[in-house]
């Protein structure tokens, strides 16, 4: 095939992907809300058609420019959406209750692909010198990982963040009492006991009571789970977004003669950087744990956001490779 | 900075107002506590964000000024602000610096902890074992001193530190990487700014153009451009002279570049070779510690301009390559030839295209294109008179056109290797040849090793950090009919769905030590929560639904 013809199929293929996943995101919704196993298979089974198509997308895309698919943020954004979609499916093999879930990490895959599509897109083309390195492949695959990760851990957040409203709502917890002998860091002991006292609870509220009503809010996870599962995407993507920020300093010593420049698209990612480790730290502080840190987590896709749409299309950098 | 702030302590109601070292102390404590870290930490990503909405000066001082024109009312005021130097601002420096403060306020204390703790034995169980979510009950057919001693065995081979209290409780404790790891990060992170500004204070930066054929010494004259750090002296600079051999530039077929290569050589100051090296993109070349990187190009025109001298006779001031500043979309250059010392002065701008294309557009007006490659190189002249302002500061690559009037209406259009009057017969200027410069960065950054280690360690304390878990195990042995009755009770700090499942494997272990016990007999039986059931009283029964350890 030609490369005219592979980056038409590219194309086409990129847009396959996105209806899969808008496909099989309400189906996922359907497992959610009415607990429905049939819904839930088969919008796994969509969703591995979607990244089958997302994969072919990047694929067709590297052979017409004859390079790895990742040359420019159109092409990271494909990327990214097949390792969040990709990492969904695998955490849903190890264990189905997050298969639900499939719902968010498809919507986010899928805005992520359209949104790229829209405003991004460029045609296939060979690499600029300065990308034309080996370290293409370190930095940015860790930089699609990282952003994958995050960004996903971001959405648990604020699905947290709904969660722990509506459970505040439905009964306010009365104050948990431990007692026991005073030792030398007690507060570290009541806390962990009094953790585990709330997370039972919640556990054993979601699994007793039926999901009675039908807006979004009241078919969350219980907030502690969401809270959990986001702490963990970060604490997987946050080393993995350091690397990639230190390959990328070790690549851009080798390009431009220099490991750090303040380049707006370093800035950002390490004012993004800088989000997430301050999430981290609010969630090992007390008087920020939970919401405050949720909100941190929150402000951290934002800040991702800004890195793609705004630094790529507007400001003009070294890392200028949308356009 | 896990550090959190201990109660601060207030004055006593009717005490006489606090005194200044109290407050002191109290402002010592909140400083360095996480919620400081947290609005510091906040603050350093607010103020970076100004460093992308505004031109940098040290990264492009072009762009400063153009925004200093386009915007006369508010672009003073922002550079008052620091706007166009955030990361050198002194606010800037401010946040970071009192972000580091107090990350080795917190620091200190917390390193005092992690030794005391690793000093100290593991302390005791603060409640009853029953009251723990992980909590598991044995009944051994041995003594309780050999059956403690058996879960003694079994908590050591996985590595737990190790205390016996009092009461037969035998008390363990694992996972102090996780601290250390953090403390690791935070003085690898540290470190790496350290060497940051070691870096920055003792290095240089700047960069060097050279012509195809000639050389330049690593002189600070020849350097277009010079940052040095604040306690770099230019007689720092290395002595050597860099030659470029060679400067070659490829294309893509749909005309993006693919490849710019300078093959240089390093001479020392007499004459010898010292390093010769083809430098790329990604493949800088090292001479004396510094690193010279291909970072621009541009095309140099062999120019030869004859023009008639005051005294009538020919004269030549120009002949030889002229630098032109070269456009990156178009591949087309600019350059001007300056001739201040005639009467009038003569001022030549020069456009070199690399591949004139001439065709027939719309309603048959001719266009012009360029192709990127060097196929047909055009030179075209236009020429000026009058005064040249030699005295302002002004480019090299263009004319100050306030005192000059055109020669000519129409430029003059010269191809490779031709030649062509002036207007006026006031002379010739002839297109001989085409050579390209090279613009090299050369840079010295002694910091780089150290960044470098601590970028390394900062990843290897990060790891621990965020995945060891602190946990603690305790074991009490009680007689009881038959042997002894063996109670154990287990706390994560961190991780604890992972820790219940490494709770129920150390259980089933050792309740394989009690039954390959000495003495005691193959059989164990065990009653999981063998604890009266407790009594359900308000908060506390929230502890009840605990998983079920190995049970039966």
């Amino acid at each position: 095939m030609s490369s005219a013809t592979l980056a038409d199929l590219s194309d086409t293929l990129v847009w396959l992907a996105v209806l899969s996943y808008v496909v099989a995101a309400p189906l996922l919704g359907l497992e959610l809300a009415y607990r429905s196993r049939w819904a839930g298979r088969a919008g796994v089974a969509v969703a591995i058609a979607g990244l089958a198509a997302n994969l072919g997308a990047a694929l067709t895309r590297g052979l017409a420019a004859g390079r790895v698919p990742w040359g420019n943020m159109y092409e990271y954004s494909m990327m990214v959406a097949a390792v969040v979609v990709t990492g969904w499916l695998v955490w849903v093999a190890r264990r189905r209750e997050v298969r639900p879930l499939g719902l968010f990490v498809l919507l986010l895959a899928a805005l992520a692909i359209a949104a790229a599509a829209l405003t991004l897109r460029v045609p296939a083309g060979p690499l600029v010198p300065a990308l034309n390195s080996g370290w293409i492949k370190v930095h940015v695959v860790a930089a699609i990982i990282g952003t994958a990760t995050l960004s996903l851990s971001s959405v648990f957040s604020a699905l947290y963040l709904v969660a722990e409203r509506n459970e505040r709502r439905a009964a306010p917890r009365p104050p948990l009492v431990a007692g026991g002998a005073r030792t030398a860091d007690r507060a570290e002991v009541d806390e962990a006991i009094a953790g585990y006292a709330v997370e039972e609870l919640e556990a054993t509220e979601a699994a007793e009571a039926p999901a009675t009503g039908r807006r979004l809010k009241d078919l969350l996870p219980p907030a502690a789970r969401l809270d959990d599962l986001a702490f963990r995407t970060t604490a997987f993507g946050f080393p993995i977004w350091t690397f990639a920020i230190m390959a990328g300093a070790i690549w851009a010593q080798s390009a431009w003669g220099r490991y750090w420049g303040w380049d707006p698209k370093e800035t950002w990612s390490f004012i993004t950087w800088v989000v997430y480790a301050a999430y981290l730290h609010a969630r090992a502080t007390a008087g920020w744990r939970g919401r405050s840190a949720a909100w941190v987590s929150v402000l951290g896709l934002v800040a991702f956001v800004v890195n793609f749409y705004v630094v790529n299309t507007w400001v003009v950098g070294l890392h200028s490779y949308a356009k | 900075m896990a550090v959190q702030a201990p109660p601060t302590t207030r004055p006593e109601p009717g005490s006489p107002t606090p005194q200044l070292g109290e407050l002191l102390r109290q402002a010592w404590r909140e400083f360095r506590s996480m919620r400081t870290a947290l609005v510091l930490l906040f603050a350093l990503a607010a103020a970076s964000i100004f460093g992308s909405l505004f031109p940098q000066r040290p990264i492009s001082p072009q762009r400063v000024e153009q925004y200093l024109l386009d915007h006369p009312a508010a672009g003073p005021v922002l550079d008052r602000l620091g706007m166009f130097d955030v990361f050198g601002s002194a606010w800037y420096t401010a946040v970071y610096v009192a972000l580091l403060a107090a990350l080795v306020a917190c620091l200190l204390p917390r390193t005092r902890s992690l030794v005391r703790m690793l000093r100290s034995r593991p302390p005791r169980a603060s409640a009853r074992y029953a009251r723990y979510h992980n909590h598991a009950v044995l009944a051994a057919a041995v003594p309780p001193e050999q059956a403690t001693e058996a879960a003694r065995r079994v908590l050591a081979g996985r590595r737990y530190r190790l205390a016996g209290h009092p009461g037969g409780e035998l008390a363990a404790e694992k996972g102090y990487l996780r601290e250390a790891g953090s403390l690791l990060f935070h003085v690898a992170f540290l470190l790496l700014l350290v060497g940051l500004a070691y870096g920055k204070g003792f290095g240089y930066r700047g960069q060097i153009s050279v012509v195809e054929g000639e050389e330049a010494a690593n002189a600070r004259v020849n350097y277009d451009s010079f940052t040095p750090g604040r306690f770099f002296g230019p007689g720092q600079l290395p002595r050597f002279t860099l030659r470029l051999d060679d400067f070659a530039n490829a294309f893509h077929p749909d005309g993006t570049p693919s490849r710019y290569a300078a093959s240089l050589t390093a001479l020392d100051g007499s004459g010898r070779q010292l390093r010769r090296q083809t430098v790329t993109v990604n493949h800088p070349m090292t001479v004396d510690g510094i690193r010279v990187y291909q970072s621009d190009y541009g095309y140099a025109p062999v120019v030869r301009v004859t023009v008639k001298g005051r005294d009538g006779k020919p004269v030549t001031p120009q002949d030889g390559p002229l630098l032109t500043l070269r456009d990156p979309v178009t591949e087309v250059s600019n350059g001007a030839v300056k001739l201040p010392m005639l009467d009038p002065q003569i001022g030549l701008d020069v456009t070199m295209f690399t591949g004139l294309l001439t065709g027939d557009g719309p309603g048959g007006r001719p266009t012009l294109a360029n192709d990127p490659r060097l196929v047909n190189p055009v030179l075209v002249v236009f020429g000026w008179r009058g005064e040249l302002n030699a005295d302002r500061a002004q480019s090299v690559f263009t004319l100050d056109r306030s005192g000059l009037q055109p020669l000519a209406d129409r430029p003059l259009v010269i191809p490779f290797g031709g030649e062509r009057d002036l207007p006026g017969g006031l002379g010739t200027v002839a297109f001989t040849g085409v050579k390209q410069y090279s613009v090299l960065t050369l840079a010295r950054d002694p910091g780089v090793p150290l960044v470098a280690g601590g970028a390394a360690l900062v990843l290897v304390g990060l790891l621990p950090s965020l995945y060891v878990t602190r946990r603690r195990v305790w074991v009490r042995a009680e007689p009881a009919p038959g042997g002894a009755r063996v109670e154990l009770a287990g706390l994560a700090l961190q991780g604890k769905p992972a820790f219940a499942e490494e709770f129920r494997r150390l259980v089933a272990e050792v309740e394989r030590a009690l039954g390959r016990s000495p003495g005691g007999p193959a059989g164990v039986t065990l009653t999981a929560d063998a604890a009266p059931p407790p009594v359900r009283e308000p908060g506390a029964a929230r502890h009840e639904t605990r998983s079920r350890p190995g049970g039966t």
